[in-house]
């Protein structure tokens, strides 16, 4: 029977079947992107949202947090952390707050010296993010 | 060409192979094993079609009643019209006459022809409707379902024309033709998927 | 060693190893910090530890695919490499931007770095595995082109065989795909979506090619069973990778944004992930069973079926158990993924890459085709340590996230994040103990190399099967 397993069978589908599927991919990617306006939010995308995500990014965030599901499971969830600390004001009270030399014994965010603008640039994406619309994932406000 | 096989499996003892009967399963073993993840991958959405219509029956049956049954009906018979002429274009490939088995699986890929343009024609109504994946449960599983079974006509289409390819310059002989079988395998998975889909998404109520 | 131009693999090697002794130091600095919060703080904070054990991962992963395709590739192409020189040029190159890299995670604050590199130019930081300065990106894009050049030209020029095209596609795509790291827009839901196309399709797509292709000549090289069978079965194993990973990468957008048909589409393609993942663990047994001769490198083969086993359970496994959307509600971003992670990164890249050195090493340090019986005991101790060690990590882990999963997401009264990590720290004090035998099984690797090699070299016991 193995006999009529021949090799030339087993790249055609190799091949084909390599093509096909990244074919569809893209199809289904098409269609997500027709699909975002009405789910990512990005109406709310302005300068300073657009500065929070680089100080995001700039400080490692995501090297403790986590951010809708991905990064490191170190810290708090953050995609909820608008709605989870109250507001803008939460968020930027919790930043503001943490000590210079950490907690003894356990895990401290570090003091990150931000400027007013900052912390409101950082405040808003956050607030962007939490209104994306996700599927309602995470299952409850505890992240 | 199925017939064909279940009587000589039927009348050969098990473990005895006599040269002159046809190999079975027919065409590459390999095509096989593909065939059969395809049908689990194909049998696993019917599945989960079936579950999702169950939990929401009145909106499946009200958008269902937006499709175009009467096309469906004409690619049905388009394709079970292509697999006819393919089962010809095997049975010319056994007896050696290339020449009518490029002709049979030439006619089998018109009427997969015959099937895209319907078909495309059914997605732009419905894309001309502002339809698209995201609108409601059922449109998402009726495009999912319809578009890769599409894209698996296509690619079939893409196999019997370089089968016909390789008719038309006399590549196969009565000792060696399973590059016919395989791609006619092939071609009768995607007529058979669409057996099922059709009452599946167009008929059941 | 039959080309000379397989030696500048040596060095590749070594530099794999070295880093990899890195990976594991600050592996266990991070699971102190799951522990004792405040250890090294603010000195190495955790962010930056972690920085440091994912980013030395896939460096030195990348330095051993390196090593092994100049390896095998002028073999099987029946000829010298095109450029020996662009290749260890290519090697120092790496070597330095890699360790610049990691120095500036260590000694410069993150947002110091962005500022010295000038992130604001073309801002591509500070995303998980991607936290590479965009100079440093753009290095890793020369190295991989110069080093597609030599050993495409090489293939080209040379045989062509099924385990060469099979490593050159899977090389090519890991160079394209990287480019998606330069795309981050400012809409979070489009970074992460083609984020993905970077690591996942690494990972669960291309990566799985090479992957593939090194085993395969492994195999080929030690089991004597006829290339056209091991071929055949290798294009099978990628087939169906590919044909299930690519639409699996919608397991990865369930949640962020993309729209909620994934949720389908992920779950039926991403739950058939583990069959190339089971094919392979059937491939690799089959062909040593069906062996027409016996290797004296046993290490080499031990190491090469602990991949098909290990691969399967930690990708293939691992990964189904959170892969099925209404599970992955639960369990997306916790301590579960962690565990997979592990031993997925374990099982199918790491022991490959110590596959191919196990199997290259003593021919590139001038043995005939293993080392001596001594260091092959070892080598098959630290084999043990390091495999079983990672599976109670894993275990741990996943126990940790599962408790973390019903605490924090499932009960009737949800508990926070950090209450639940206290409750939870007997689980990561476990992980840490696994991790520290792992260490021991690292360094045991290590000594291997320096053991018994003034003893004559293994030989096959048995006389060989007919």
């Amino acid at each position: 029977m193995s006999q009529a397993f021949t090799k030339a069978m087993a790249r055609n589908i190799f091949y084909g079947g390599s093509v096909f599927f990244f074919l569809l991919f893209l199809a289904l990617t098409f269609d997500t992107h027709n699909a975002w306006p009405d789910r990512d939010n990005r109406a709310a995308i302005n300068d300073s949202v657009s500065h929070g995500k680089a100080l995001w990014e700039e400080n490692n965030c995501v090297g403790c947090h986590s951010l809708l599901g991905e990064g490191a499971y170190f810290a708090p969830e953050l995609g909820n952390a608008f709605q989870r600390l109250g507001g803008k004001d939460g968020i930027k009270g919790f930043i503001m707050s943490r000590p210079k030399d950490g907690i003894p014994g356990r895990r401290s965010m570090p003091q990150f010296d931000f400027s007013p603008e900052e912390l409101d640039a950082i405040a808003d994406f956050l607030e962007y993010v939490s209104g994306i619309n996700t599927a309602n994932w995470p299952p409850n406000i505890q992240g | 060409m199925m017939s064909n096989n279940m009587e000589t499996s039927a009348a050969a003892p098990v473990g005895v192979q006599p040269a002159t009967r046809p190999a079975y399963p027919p065409g590459d073993l390999a095509i096989w094993i593909f065939i059969l993840a395809e049908l689990l991958v194909f049998a696993v959405f019917f599945a989960a079609y079936a579950f999702t219509r169950m939990n929401h029956v009145e909106l499946f049956n009200e958008y269902q009643a937006t499709l175009n049954r009467d096309a469906a009906l004409i690619n049905t018979l388009a394709l079970l019209t292509s697999s006819y002429f393919v089962m010809r274009g095997v049975v010319a490939a056994r007896e050696g006459n290339n020449a009518l088995c490029a002709r049979w699986i030439w006619a089998a890929v018109a009427m997969g022809v015959v099937f895209v343009v319907v078909k495309s024609t059914e997605y732009a109504h419905h894309l001309g409707a502002g339809v698209s994946l995201s609108t409601n449960d059922f449109y998402m599983f009726y495009l999912s379902l319809t578009f890769f079974h599409f894209m698996h006509v296509i690619l079939g289409m893409v196999i019997l024309a370089a089968v016909a390819v390789k008719a038309r310059s006399g590549g196969y002989s009565v000792e060696d033709h399973t590059g016919v079988e395989t791609g006619a395998s092939y071609w009768h998975m995607v007529d058979l998927l669409w057996l099922i889909l059709f009452p599946l998404v167009y008929v059941m109520r | 060693m039959q080309y000379k131009s397989q030696a500048v693999a040596k060095p590749y090697f070594i530099a794999a190893i070295g880093l990899f002794v890195g990976q594991i130091l600050f592996g266990l600095i991070l699971g102190l910090q799951y522990v004792i919060g405040d250890f090294m703080f603010p000195e190495i904070p955790f962010n930056v530890a972690r920085m440091v054990h994912t980013n030395l991962l896939i460096v030195w992963l990348l330095f051993g695919f390196m090593g092994a395709a100049y390896y095998l590739v002028p073999e099987e192409a029946e000829r010298e490499l095109v450029s020996p020189g662009l290749a260890l040029l290519m090697f120092w190159v790496f070597l330095v931007a890699g360790a610049l890299t990691i120095l500036g995670y260590l000694l410069v604050p993150y947002s110091g770095l962005a500022e010295l590199t000038r992130n604001e130019l073309l801002p591509t930081m500070g995303r998980e595995f991607l936290e590479q300065p965009t100079i440093t990106k753009l290095g890793i894009v020369v190295v991989a082109l110069a080093f597609v050049f030599n050993i495409g030209l090489t293939i080209l020029k040379g045989r062509k065989t099924v385990v060469s095209l099979v490593l050159l596609i899977g090389l090519v795509g890991l160079a394209v795909f990287f480019l998606f790291s330069f795309y981050n827009p400012d809409n979070l839901v489009k970074d992460k979506y083609y984020w993905w196309w970077v690591v996942h399709l690494w990972v669960e797509g291309v990566w799985e090619l090479i992957l593939g292709s090194i085993l395969a000549f492994v195999l080929i090289k030690t089991t004597g069973v006829d290339r056209e069978v091991i071929e055949k079965w290798l294009y099978v194993i990628i087939a169906m990778t590919l044909i299930t990973g690519i639409i699996g990468t919608g397991h990865h957008f369930y949640w962020i944004g993309a729209p909620e048909y994934w949720q389908w589409w992920g779950s039926i393609f991403s739950a058939l992930e583990p069959i190339p993942f089971f094919m392979m663990t059937v491939f690799a047994f089959n062909m040593v069973n069906r062996r027409r001769r016996n290797h004296p490198n046993k290490a080499a083969i031990l190491w090469a079926l602990g991949t098909a086993v290990m691969a399967f359970l930690g990708a293939g496994v691992w990964g189904f158990l959170h892969t099925l959307s209404p599970v992955n509600y639960y369990t997306h971003g916790t301590q579960i993924t962690a565990a997979h992670g592990h031993m997925a990164f374990y099982g199918a890249y790491v022991m490959i890459v110590l596959t191919m050195i196990s199997y290259a090493m003593p021919m590139l340090r001038g043995r005939e085709a293993a080392n001596s019986n001594r260091s092959q005991v070892l080598e098959m101790w630290s084999f043990w340590l390091m495999t079983v060690s990672i599976v109670f990590i894993t275990l741990f882990l996943t126990g940790a996230g599962i408790l973390q999963v019903y605490l924090q997401r499932f009960s009737a009264d949800p508990l926070p994040f950090m209450v639940v990590q206290d409750k939870i720290a007997l689980f990561y004090w476990m992980r840490e103990v696994a991790g520290l035998v792992f260490l021991i099984g690292l360094l045991t690797y290590v000594a291997s190399f320096f053991v018994g090699s003034r003893e004559p070299e293994a030989t096959v016991a048995v006389a060989e099967k007919a």
